[in-house]
C-alpha cells in the first residue's frame, strides 16, 4: 500500500517537473501542489499527498520517464500573516459593497479609489476592485486586479486563495472554463485549512 | 452729387439729393444697428450659456493613522480658505489649539454622495491623526475635506475663471454694485444720459477723462470686446450695444453676466475676470463666504484694478473701500454702525500666488487632453461638468518649489551654461497610475509651452533599463551575468560608423549586469543589447507603456530616442509598479450638470513583463541609488528610505534627466534649455538634484519590490558576479535568481563565510583583476555617468 502511495507521489512530482518551474511554492509542501494539467495524470488527486512521505530528491532523478532537468523549488520563505484592512479602508470597503448592492457602481468606484489611495499596497483592496470590475462586466480587468493581488500577497495563502478565486470568476465569465477550473484548484490549494 | 446750376430744377435736385443722403444715412445706421445687435447678443448668449467644466483637485481624506500633523492640517485648511475663528460655528471655519482641531467642513457634492456641512473634532499626536469625532462625539473612520477648485476649462482663449450661479452670489454684492457704480441700473435703458452729462462736465473741467458715466451694462459691453480706447466712436457703439442688451435681456441676467465677466485684477499674464475668481485671488475663499468689508473691497477694485491694487497700493485701496462703505450706508444698503465696524477691518488680502484656488495650467492642460478622449469640446466648455482630478495640491506645490529652488541655485552657480534653465517635474502614484503633480516649466503659473507633455528630448541613459529588462526576460541573463565592456564599432545601414564610448572613455572588460547598469556603462549596455537583439529592446519600450516602439537603431540603447517627460513617466511607472502597466490618468470622475456620474477613465492595470525580470531589474535600480550614479541623493533623503531610479544625460549635456521612485511616488524630472543648447549638467547634477529635493520633502514610503515566488535571493560580488558572503567586504549585493541557478563561488569569500571570521578576512578584497577598488573609493558618480 505504501509503495503505491509512494509511486503516486513520484508521478505527481514528475508532473511538476514538466510544468514551468513557477509551480512549487516551497520544498516542504511540494506534495500539496495541485496537479498541473500539463502533467501526465489528471486522475492523481493532490489531496492524497497529505499522507505521503516526502521523497528524497535523488529518487526524482532516478525516475526514468521525462528527460527534463528538474527545476529546483525555491528556498522556503516564511509565510506571511493574512492581509487585513485598516479601519479607514474597511469603512470605505463596506461603503463600496453597499453601493454595489444598490447598483451604484460609479459610487463604489469612488469609494475604492479613496481606499486605494490610503493603502495602495493592500492586496485585499485590489481584490475588492476586481469584484467591482466583475459587476461592471469588465472581466479582463477583474482578472488583472486578481493578478496584481497575487503579486502583492506572496506568502499570504489566505489572500492568494481569494485572488485565485477572483481570477477563476473572471475566466469563467468569459467562458474560459478549463483555465477557470485550474484557477479554482489553485484557490482551493492555497486556502488555509 | 448734383452739379451746381443756377436753376429751379437744380434746387429741386439738391433737395432730392438730401433726401437720398438722409435715406442712405438711415440705412447705414440701420445696418450698423443690425451688426451691433448681432455682435453683442452673440457674445452675451455665448457667455450666458457657457458653463465650463470645473476641475477640482483630489480631496484630502482624513482618517486615524494618517501622517499629518495638526500644523500641517491647519495649513491645508488655510489653503482651502478656511478661516481660523475662536468659535468655528459655520462652514469654512476652524480652530486649532495645540493638538486639538475643530473644523466646520463645508457642504460638497462629491461624485458618490453629497457630504453635508458638519463639525469635526480631530486629535493629533506627533505627526499623525489619532482620533476623529463628529459633534455628537461619535467616532468617524474616514472623512473628506472639500477639494480645492483648480480651474475651469474654457474654449480656445484658455482664460480661467470661476463662474458663479446667482444663488452663489451674496445678495450684498449686486446691491453694492448698484449703489456705487450705477444707481439707476434697475430703471434705465442701458445708458444713463444724465450720468454721462455729469461725467462729461467733470471731465471738461478737469481737462482730462477722470470720471466715467458708464452704466453696469456699458461696462459689461466694454469688457466683452476688450477695447479700452476711449474714442467717441467706441463710446457711441458701446452705448448703442448697451441699449440693445437692455432691451433684449432681463436685468438679473445682465447683472449675473457682469458679476462673472468684469475684470478685477492681474496675476502675471493671467487676467482675473469675475467676482468668483477675484474672491479666490484676493481672499482665498469662495465668493459666498465673503463678508461686508471684503465685498466692499472688491466693489472698490472694480473702478480700476491696477490703480486700486490692494497688494501694491493697500492704503489707496483701503481709502476707497471705506468710501464704498460710506456710500453703502448713505444709500441704506447697510446700517451705519455695520459700515463703521467694517471700516475698521483690515483689507485681509492673502498673499499673491499662494491661495488663489491654485492655478496649475500645465496640469489642467493634461486634464483637458484626457477629457477630450471622452467628450467633445462643447461638452467641456458648456455642459457644466464637474471634473474630479488626481492633483495633490501639497505635492504640486512642493514640486513647483523644488524645481524653482534648484534652478535658482543653478542660476547662481559658476556654470554659465546652467543659467536660465527650464525644467519639468511629474509625480505619479505608481500603483494607480494617478498623476498627482505636473510642472511644465519654472514659471509654473505661466500658461505657455507645456514641456511636460510636449517637449520631445533625447532620454539618454534613461533608456538603459529597457535593454536590461529585455535581457533578463530572455532568461539567458541574471544580474550576475558578465558582459563585455569593450569597444563597439558598428556599420549602420546608412553607411555611417557608430563608435560609442563610455562617459569616462575607459574600457573595463568583463562586468556584471548589475554593475553595468548601476554605473551606467555605455559599452557594456550596447554589447548586451546587441546580443539580446534590437527588436527585443525596442519592444521593451512598448511593453512598459510607450505608445510606439522606437526605431530599431543601435543608438536607441543609449537614449537617442526623443521622448516627452510624460512618456518617460508612463514607462517608469510600470517599473515602479512591479511590472504592471497602469495608464496614467489625471481624471478620476466626471459629473454632469445634474450630478449624474459620466464616463471617465478608470483604474486599469495589466501585467506587462515577467515578475522575475522586473524584480531583478528593480533591485538593480535600487543599487543605482546605493552605489551608482544616484548615490549622492542618499545624504539628502530621509534615513532608511529605499528608492530606485536612473539618471539620464543626452549628448553634449543638453538634457539632464532623473526618473526614480519610492514605494509611493514616481518622480520624473528634466532640466535643459528650450533652445537645446548644452547645460553642462549630467543627470546627477540637474535632474537628480531636483528629484532629491522633492523626494525628501514629501511624505512617502520605502520602495519594496515584490519578490515573486520562484526566486531566491543570493549574495553576489558586485564586480565578479561570483556567489559570496555579505560579511567580507562592501561589494556583496543581494540579487534574485531562479531556483537552482548555478553561480561560481568566490574563492576569497565563499558563501557561508562565517561572520566570526570577519576580522581575519578584513582587507582581503576580491581579486578579479579589474578596476575593482573597494566601493568607498569608486570614482565620483558624476564620472561614471554616461552621456
Amino acid at each position: 500500500m505504501i509503495r503505491w502511495l509512494l509511486f503516486a507521489a513520484l508521478l505527481a512530482l514528475s508532473a511538476c517537473s514538466v510544468a514551468p518551474f513557477k509551480t512549487g511554492s516551497a520544498t516542504t509542501s511540494t506534495a500539496r501542489q495541485p496537479a498541473p494539467t500539463t502533467g501526465s495524470g489528471p486522475e492523481i488527486k493532490p489531496t492524497t499527498g497529505e499522507t505521503v512521505i516526502e521523497p528524497e530528491p535523488e529518487q526524482v532523478i532516478e525516475e526514468p520517464a521525462p528527460a527534463v532537468v528538474e527545476p529546483p523549488a525555491p528556498r522556503p520563505r516564511p509565510k506571511r500573516p493574512p492581509a487585513t484592512l485598516s479601519p479607514a479602508s474597511e469603512a470605505l470597503v463596506a461603503q463600496a459593497r453597499a453601493q454595489r448592492k444598490k447598483g451604484d457602481l460609479p459610487g463604489a468606484s469612488v469609494a475604492l479609489d479613496r481606499a486605494m489611495r490610503i493603502e495602495p499596497n493592500n492586496p485585499l483592496l485590489w481584490i475588492e476592485m476586481g469584484q467591482l470590475r466583475m459587476d461592471q462586466r469588465n472581466y479582463p480587468q477583474a482578472e488583472n486586479m486578481g493578478r496584481k493581488a497575487l503579486a502583492m500577497s506572496v506568502g499570504d495563502d489566505a489572500t492568494q486563495s481569494q485572488a485565485w478565486e477572483l481570477i477563476a470568476q473572471s475566466l469563467r465569465a468569459r467562458g474560459r472554463n478549463t483555465e477557470a477550473a485550474e484557477a479554482m484548484q489553485k484557490a482551493r490549494a492555497a486556502a488555509p485549512r | 452729387m448734383a452739379r451746381r446750376k443756377r436753376s429751379a430744377s437744380s434746387r429741386r435736385r439738391l433737395q432730392h439729393g438730401f433726401v437720398v443722403l438722409g435715406l442712405l444715412l438711415a440705412l447705414a445706421a440701420l445696418v450698423m444697428l443690425v451688426v451691433l445687435n448681432h455682435r453683442v447678443t452673440k457674445e452675451f448668449e455665448g457667455r450666458r450659456w457657457t458653463l465650463p467644466a470645473r476641475v477640482y483637485a483630489q480631496p484630502a481624506d482624513l482618517y486615524v493613522g494618517r501622517q499629518l500633523s495638526a500644523a500641517r492640517m491647519a495649513a491645508e485648511l488655510d489653503g482651502l480658505g478656511y478661516m481660523s475663528l475662536e468659535k468655528p460655528d459655520r462652514p469654512g471655519t476652524y480652530r486649532r489649539k495645540g493638538n486639538e482641531l475643530r473644523v466646520h467642513v463645508r457642504e460638497f457634492r462629491f461624485p458618490d454622495e453629497k457630504q453635508a456641512a458638519r463639525e469635526l473634532r480631530l486629535s493629533f499626536a506627533g505627526n499623525a491623526i489619532t482620533r476623529i469625532r463628529d459633534a455628537s462625539g461619535t467616532d468617524v473612520p474616514v472623512v473628506r475635506l472639500d477639494p480645492l477648485l483648480i480651474g475651469s476649462i474654457f474654449p480656445i482663449h484658455g482664460e480661467d475663471r470661476i463662474v458663479v450661479a446667482p444663488e452663489e452670489v451674496p445678495a450684498l454684492l449686486p446691491a453694492a454694485l448698484i449703489a456705487v457704480e450705477d444707481r439707476k441700473f434697475e430703471s434705465h435703458h442701458g445708458v444713463n444720459p444724465l450720468a454721462i452729462l455729469r461725467a462729461a462736465f467733470v471731465n471738461v473741467r478737469a481737462g482730462q477723462i477722470e470720471q466715467g458715466g458708464s452704466t453696469l451694462t456699458q461696462q459689461l459691453v466694454k469688457s466683452y470686446f476688450l477695447d479700452s480706447r476711449r474714442t467717441l466712436r467706441r463710446k457711441a457703439e458701446e452705448a448703442v450695444m448697451a441699449v440693445i442688451l437692455d432691451a433684449r435681456f432681463e436685468k438679473a441676467d445682465i447683472m449675473n453676466a457682469y458679476i462673472n465677466e468684469i475684470y478685477l485684477g492681474q496675476e502675471g499674464r493671467r487676467a482675473v475676470h469675475g467676482f468668483g475668481l477675484a474672491s479666490q485671488f484676493y481672499f482665498g475663499k469662495p465668493l459666498a463666504e465673503l463678508d461686508l468689508p471684503e465685498i466692499a473691497m472688491l466693489v472698490a477694485v472694480v473702478r480700476g484694478p491696477s490703480y486700486y491694487d490692494p497688494r501694491r497700493h493697500p492704503q489707496r485701496t483701503l481709502d476707497r473701500r471705506n468710501l464704498v462703505l460710506r456710500v453703502l450706508a448713505e444709500q441704506g444698503v447697510v446700517g451705519p454702525e455695520e459700515a463703521e465696524r467694517a471700516g475698521k477691518e483690515p483689507l485681509g488680502v492673502v498673499e499673491a500666488g499662494g491661495r488663489t484656488g491654485g492655478y496649475y495650467p500645465a496640469f489642467l492642460d493634461l486634464v483637458r487632453r484626457q477629457l477630450r478622449r471622452d467628450y467633445n469640446e462643447a461638452d467641456l466648455t458648456e455642459a457644466g461638468l464637474t471634473v474630479f482630478s488626481t492633483l495633490d495640491p501639497l505635492i504640486q506645490r512642493a514640486a513647483e518649489s523644488s524645481l524653482q529652488e534648484e534652478l535658482q541655485r543653478l542660476d547662481e552657480s559658476k556654470r554659465k551654461a546652467a543659467h536660465g534653465l527650464e525644467g519639468v517635474v511629474i509625480v505619479t502614484t505608481p500603483q494607480t497610475g494617478e498623476v498627482v503633480a505636473l510642472v511644465g516649466g519654472r514659471r509654473s503659473g505661466f500658461d505657455g509651452f507645456n514641456r511636460a507633455l510636449d517637449a520631445k528630448r533625447p532620454i539618454g541613459s534613461l533608456a538603459k533599463p529597457m535593454v536590461y529588462l529585455a535581457a533578463l526576460e530572455t532568461g539567458r541573463y541574471t544580474p550576475a551575468s558578465v558582459v563585455e565592456d569593450s569597444p563597439v564599432d558598428l556599420k549602420l545601414p546608412n553607411g555611417d560608423r557608430w563608435r560609442p564610448e563610455n562617459f569616462d572613455k575607459q574600457v573595463r572588460g568583463g562586468v556584471t549586469l548589475v554593475r553595468a547598469l548601476t554605473q551606467s556603462l555605455n559599452l557594456a549596455t550596447v554589447n548586451l543589447g546587441l546580443d539580446v537583439g534590437l527588436g527585443r529592446v525596442a519592444s521593451a519600450f512598448e511593453q512598459l507603456g510607450l505608445a510606439e516602439a522606437p526605431p530599431e537603431l543601435p543608438s536607441m540603447m543609449l537614449g537617442a530616442t526623443n521622448l516627452t517627460p510624460i512618456d518617460v513617466a508612463q514607462m517608469y511607472n510600470t517599473l515602479a509598479n512591479g511590472g504592471f502597466r497602469a495608464p496614467l490618468r489625471a481624471v478620476r470622475a466626471v459629473l454632469g450638470e445634474d450630478g449624474t456620474p459620466l464616463k471617465a477613465p478608470q483604474l486599469e492595470v495589466s501585467e506587462a513583463v515577467s515578475p522575475e525580470a522586473i524584480y531583478a531589474l528593480d533591485r538593480m535600480l535600487t543599487e543605482v541609488m546605493e552605489r551608482g550614479t544616484g548615490r549622492v541623493a542618499k545624504n539628502q533623503l530621509p534615513e532608511g528610505l529605499v528608492v530606485a531610479g536612473k539618471t539620464g544625460t543626452s549628448n553634449d549635456y543638453r538634457d539632464s534627466w532623473f526618473a526614480g521612485f519610492s514605494g509611493a511616488h514616481l518622480i520624473v524630472s528634466w532640466v535643459g534649455h528650450d533652445d537645446n543648447s548644452p547645460t553642462g549638467l549630467t543627470g546627477t547634477t540637474g535632474g537628480l538634484a531636483v528629484w532629491t529635493r522633492l523626494m525628501s520633502t514629501i511624505p512617502t514610503s520605502s520602495f519594496e519590490p515584490l519578490q515573486p515566488e520562484a526566486v531566491d535571493l543570493r549574495w553576489i560580488d558586485y564586480f565578479s558576479g561570483q556567489e559570496t558572503s555579505p560579511y567580507c567586504n562592501g561589494s556583496a549585493v543581494s540579487m534574485p535568481f531562479a531556483p537552482g541557478t548555478l553561480l561560481e563561488s568566490s574563492e576569497t569569500c565563499p558563501p557561508g563565510t562565517d561572520p566570526s571570521l570577519l576580522e581575519e578576512l578584513l582587507g582581503i578584497g576580491p581579486d578579479d583583476g579589474t578596476d575593482a577598488p573597494p566601493v568607498g573609493q569608486e570614482p565620483a558618480p558624476a564620472h561614471s555617468e554616461i552621456p
